[in-house]
C-alpha cells in the first residue's frame, strides 16, 4: 500500500486533476438606464424559464414603460442550437436587436 | 449573449447559484452577473413565480445597471498554486480525513495513492503515465493514464482494472455519451456500467447473483473509481456542480458483467458492433430502477409483466436497459423474441410522461439495452435514464501474467 516502512505513514499523491487555464474574459460595461432600452428576455426550454420570462416582461413593461422588451424562447434544453446549431443565426440575430438581457437558463 | 457585448444578468434559483458559478468560471467567465431567486425548481404555478421576481426585481435590473468592479471587467484566476505532487504525508486516518475535507473522497475511506501504490496500479496499461486520455466536464480536468490511477487507487481497485476505467473514461468524454449533461443534472442520473468479453471472468466481474448488490472488488471498485473520476478530475462534486436532487446510490457503483455463457441472443458489445472475443464497458445513465416481479413465467406473461411495469417517462429517460435472468431469456428465446423485437416491444408500450402543458418529448421510446444477468429468481429489471455507448477495453502486453498475479484475489465465506 505504500508506508513508509515502519512509520505508518503515507505520502499521498494529489487526485485533483490539472485542467488547461481558460483565458478569462470580463463582462460588458453596464447601461446607465433602462428607461427607452431594448430589454431582451432569454428562456431556455425548461419548463419555467418561459413562464419566468412572462412575468418578468409585465414586470419591466410597469417598470420601464418606455422600453421595448424582445423575447426569445430556445427550442432545446442544452442551448446547442443556439450557440452551434441551426437557432445560431437566429440567435445571434436576436441579441444585436437588443440593448440588455435578463435570462433564465437553468430548471 | 456577453460575448457578443451585451450585458446580461442571468436568474438563478438560490440553490443552483455554485452550480452556475462554476459553469461560468469553467467556460471562462467567472465575473457573469447572477441574481439568486427563489422561484422553485420546474416551477408552473404562475402566482409563485409573480412573487419570488417581484423579491428580485431590484436586483435584476441592478444587475443591468450597476457600473463594473475592475474585476468583473478584467477577471483574474480563482485556481490557486497547484498543491505538490506528494500532498499530504500522515497516517491512515489523517490522509482519509485531509482528502475529506477538500471534498475529494466519497464518503468511504480511502486508499492512499502513494507513488508505490500508484505505481502498481500503472503495470495494468502499456500507456505511458502522462498520456492524455480525455478531459472530462463540467472543469475540463486533463484524465491522464496517472491521474487516472491515482483515483483508482484510492477506490481498492486493482491493477487489472486500469483498461477498464481507462475504456471508462473514454466513453464519458464522447460526445454520444452527452455526459455532460447526465453528470450535474438535477436528474441524479448514473452511469450504469456493463461489462462483456472475457475480461469479465479474468476479473471476476459478476453478472450472476447479487451482480449489483456489494461484495466484489472489481464490481464495487470499478465503478467507485469511475466516481472519484468525475469527481476529481472532472469537477462535478455534489450539490455544487452536480446537482442531483436527491442523488442516486448508483453513484457509488452500479456495474455488472452480461452472462453471455447463458445467453440465447448475442451479448450487447457484439450488437454493438465488437468481435464476440474482445472485452468491453457499455455505460447509460439510468436514474430510476425499479423490479418486477411475474406471476407466472410463460412468455406472455413475463410480456406483459414488462408492458405494465414500464414507467411514464420523464425528459431525459429516453434509454432503458432490461434485465432478463436466463431461465426468461430462453423462455422468451424458445418463443422466437429475439433482443431485437424486445426492444421493439418495450417501444410500442412507452408511455409518455404527461403533465399540465408538458408531454416528454421522446413520447418515452429510445433505445434498449437486453442484458441477461442475476441470478436464480424470477424477477426482471427495467432501468430508465439517457443516452448509451459501447467502447473495447484494450489489454496491456502481459495481461495474462498481471491476471495470474491477482487471481487468487477471491472470497470465500464460512458455512454456518
Amino acid at each position: 500500500m505504500g508506508e513508509k516502512e515502519g512509520t505508518g505513514l503515507y505520502e499521498a499523491l494529489n487526485p485533483w486533476a490539472e485542467a488547461d487555464p481558460i483565458p478569462l474574459k470580463g463582462i460588458s460595461p453596464r447601461v446607465a438606464d433602462l428607461a427607452g432600452k431594448r430589454i431582451g428576455l432569454f428562456a431556455s426550454n425548461k419548463p419555467a424559464a418561459p413562464r419566468m420570462m412572462t412575468v418578468l416582461e409585465r414586470k419591466m413593461k410597469e417598470r420601464f414603460p418606455s422600453s421595448e422588451i424582445s423575447r426569445y424562447n430556445a427550442e432545446e434544453t442544452f442551448l446547442v442550437l443556439q450557440t452551434v446549431g441551426k437557432d445560431k443565426e437566429r440567435f445571434e440575430k436576436w441579441i444585436k436587436s437588443v440593448d440588455v438581457i435578463a435570462a433564465a437558463v437553468g430548471d | 449573449m456577453e460575448e457578443m457585448g451585451k450585458p446580461t444578468v442571468s436568474l438563478v434559483n438560490k440553490g443552483f447559484m455554485n452550480d452556475a458559478q462554476s459553469a461560468a468560471s469553467s467556460k471562462g467567465w467567472p465575473s457573469l452577473r447572477f441574481v439568486a431567486e427563489d422561484v422553485p425548481s420546474e416551477c408552473s404555478v404562475m402566482e409563485r413565480i409573480d412573487a419570488s421576481l417581484e423579491k428580485a426585481m431590484d436586483e435584476i435590473v441592478a444587475g443591468l445597471l450597476r457600473p463594473l468592479k475592475p474585476e468583473e471587467a478584467s477577471p483574474k484566476s480563482r485556481e490557486g498554486k497547484r498543491l505538490s505532487r506528494i500532498v499530504f504525508k500522515g497516517t491512515l486516518q489523517e490522509v482519509n480525513r485531509f482528502f475529506y475535507k477538500r471534498g475529494w473522497g466519497d464518503g468511504l475511506p480511502l486508499i492512499p495513492p502513494t507513488e508505490e501504490a500508484v505505481a502498481e496500479m500503472l503495470t495494468g496499461t502499456d500507456l505511458p503515465p502522462d498520456h492524455l486520455v480525455a478531459r472530462i466536464i463540467p472543469r475540463m480536468g486533463k484524465a491522464t493514464v496517472e491521474q487516472i490511477a491515482v483515483n483508482a487507487v484510492m477506490a481498492g481497485a486493482l491493477p487489472t482494472y486500469l483498461p477498464v476505467l481507462i475504456a471508462g473514461v473514454q466513453a464519458l468524454a464522447d460526445p454520444l455519451s452527452n455526459f455532460s449533461a447526465w453528470e450535474v443534472s438535477t436528474g441524479a442520473w448514473a452511469p450504469f456500467w456493463i461489462i462483456n468479453g472475457p475480461v469479465r471472468h479474468d476479473l471476476r466481474l459478476i453478472g450472476g447473483t447479487g451482480a449489483l448488490s456489494p461484495g466484489d472488488i472489481a464490481n464495487a471498485a470499478i465503478g467507485r473509481a469511475m466516481g472519484l473520476i468525475v469527481k476529481n478530475i472532472g469537477g462535478a462534486r455534489k450539490g455544487i456542480e452536480d446537482m442531483g436532487t436527491f442523488g442516486n446510490p448508483g453513484k457509488y457503483s452500479m456495474v455488472l458483467a452480461e452472462n453471455e455463457e447463458e445467453s440465447p441472443w448475442a451479448p450487447l458489445h457484439v450488437q454493438q458492433g465488437l468481435a464476440p472475443e474482445e472485452s468491453a464497458m457499455s455505460v447509460s445513465f439510468p436514474n430510476c430502477h425499479w423490479t418486477l416481479w411475474p406471476t407466472a413465467t410463460d412468455a406472455e406473461s413475463l410480456l406483459r409483466t414488462i408492458a405494465e411495469g414500464l414507467f411514464p417517462s420523464t425528459p431525459g429517460q429516453s434509454w432503458t436497459n432490461l434485465l432478463l435472468v436466463p431461465t426468461h431469456a430462453k423462455t422468451l428465446a424458445d418463443m422466437g423474441w429475439t433482443k431485437e423485437t424486445l426492444a421493439g416491444f418495450v417501444n410500442d408500450h412507452a408511455r409518455p410522461g404527461v403533465g399540465k402543458d408538458f408531454v416528454s418529448p421522446t413520447d418515452g421510446k429510445g433505445d434498449v439495452f437486453t442484458v441477461v444477468c442475476g441470478g436464480p429468481g424470477s424477477w426482471i429489471v427495467l432501468t430508465k435514464g439517457g443516452n448509451g455507448l459501447t467502447k473495447k477495453i484494450d489489454l496491456p502486453a502481459n495481461w495474462d501474467g498481471l491476471v495470474k498475479k491477482y487471481k487468487d484475489l477471491v472470497p470465500t465465506y464460512a458455512r454456518y
